[in-house]
């Protein structure tokens, strides 16, 4: 019975890593203090191919997105991103999805 | 009855005033209400802003019991050039109502359509982002081209300044704008100058302005998806000193002189749109001789993001 749980259990680690599809980002951004601001920010970043899911936290700053399998956002590219916008990006968060 | 016109218009001070109170009425993200911010337009994004302003003057102490009323619907467009770089582009649609009395007869003059139009290039010279907040200055400089009709006749002859469209004549303004945003409040002030010029043998004088604003957040909805709404109470201020108008090259003692106004008003904030009003009320009015006083300004609008 042991033996069938834990076959159950690695089973289920492996379906995970099978089929885990995509990242989830969650970004500190700085200078983002109003609705409107926002709006941008969300513009460029649906403009990326393979985002969605976009949200933006206004009272911790934070910008999360999550990406389609295979696709990576790098630092460089997000700096850019929100410098365009007129916002300062910080930091990032991955977790898979 | 063919009344010549001898109030030509010359001894109106809100000829230049009117030009500069469309003028300010830009656009932005959240934002004065009476004049501009330094907040960001997006690269590559358009903001549009339109605005229903109504100005009153009256309480003429001249004998010609003058009285006008001028509403103009703004339309202002702003892009972002780069991220530092953002150009707007100003168009109003005017409608112009003078009434005054002449040999104790009582004669109504109007006039609408397009007015003149302005471009200016506004630039992000130094931003601090902070989580929460930001704060910017921003030096900007522009134009406004004489588009509107500057030579409109009624019946009575050729209207005078203060009721046409235009100016006729090519002006300039450059100044700075500062802003101090918080997820609380936000503070703009803005210091300019515009020189006016002469045309038709007409130069409305030079304009200093000094401004001001405080927005504060009164009320918040939930969060959707993160961003809430907001709701502002907003109070402005604007210090604005115009320089004696010219005709044929000579000073008239009677227009213009120093205004200033506070304006309370209210400004609901969305991801993407923003409506308010203000009402703008002159608390000092130190004008030259004869100068039309103003009432009021009232002033309601929409900002787009698309």
């Amino acid at each position: 019975m042991k033996k069938q749980i834990l076959i159950g259990l690695f089973s289920l680690l492996f379906l995970q890593s099978v089929f885990a599809a995509g990242t989830h980002y969650e970004m500190r951004v700085d200078g983002l203090a109003c609705p409107f601001c926002a709006y941008g920010i969300e513009k460029k970043l649906k403009a990326v191919e393979g985002t969605s899911d976009i949200s933006v936290d206004l009272n911790k700053g934070l910008v999360k997105v999550n990406t389609v399998e295979g696709k990576e956002l790098t630092e460089e590219q997000m700096k850019k991103l929100f410098n365009d916008a007129g916002f300062t990006y910080r930091s990032m968060k991955k977790t898979p999805l | 009855m063919n009344h010549k016109p001898e109030h030509s218009g010359i001894k109106f001070s809100v000829t230049g005033l009117l030009m500069v109170v469309l003028l300010w009425s830009t656009t932005g993200n959240t934002a004065p209400i009476t004049f501009n911010t330094a907040l960001p337009v997006a690269q590559g994004e358009f903001l549009v802003r339109e605005q229903l302003i109504v100005n009153q003057s009256g309480d003429d102490p001249d004998v010609a019991n003058r009285d006008r009323t001028a509403t103009a619907a703004v339309t202002a467009l702003g892009y972002g050039i780069s991220r530092k770089w953002t150009v707007f582009g100003i168009l109003p649609y005017r409608d112009i109502d003078l009434d005054l009395e002449m040999a104790g007869q009582k004669i109504h003059r109007n006039n609408r359509g397009l007015g003149d139009a302005s471009v200016f290039m506004r630039y992000t010279a130094y931003q601090d982002n902070k989580p929460g907040q930001t704060f910017r200055i921003a030096p900007f400089a522009g134009v406004k081209a004489p588009t509107g009709k500057d030579n409109t006749r009624d019946n009575l002859g050729t209207l005078p300044p203060p009721a046409q469209l235009g100016t006729g004549s090519w002006d300039y303004f450059a100044g700075v704008v500062t802003t101090w945003q918080t997820l609380r409040y936000q503070v703009d002030a803005q210091v300019s100058y515009r020189i006016n010029n002469e045309a038709n043998d007409f130069e409305a004088g030079d304009i200093a302005r000094l401004d001001s604003s405080l927005q504060y957040r009164l009320w918040r909805t939930a969060a959707k998806g993160g961003i809430p709404d907001y709701l502002f109470g907003v109070l402005e201020a604007n210090l604005i000193h115009q320089e004696k108008n010219r005709v044929n090259g000579n000073s008239n003692p009677n227009t213009n002189g120093t205004r200033l106004f506070l304006g309370p008003g209210i400004q609901y904030v969305t991801k993407r749109w923003i409506a308010e009003t203000a009402i703008q009320v002159p608390v000092m009015q130190n004008l030259n001789g004869t100068a039309l006083e103003n009432k009021y300004i009232v002033r309601g609008g929409v900002r787009f993001n698309f």
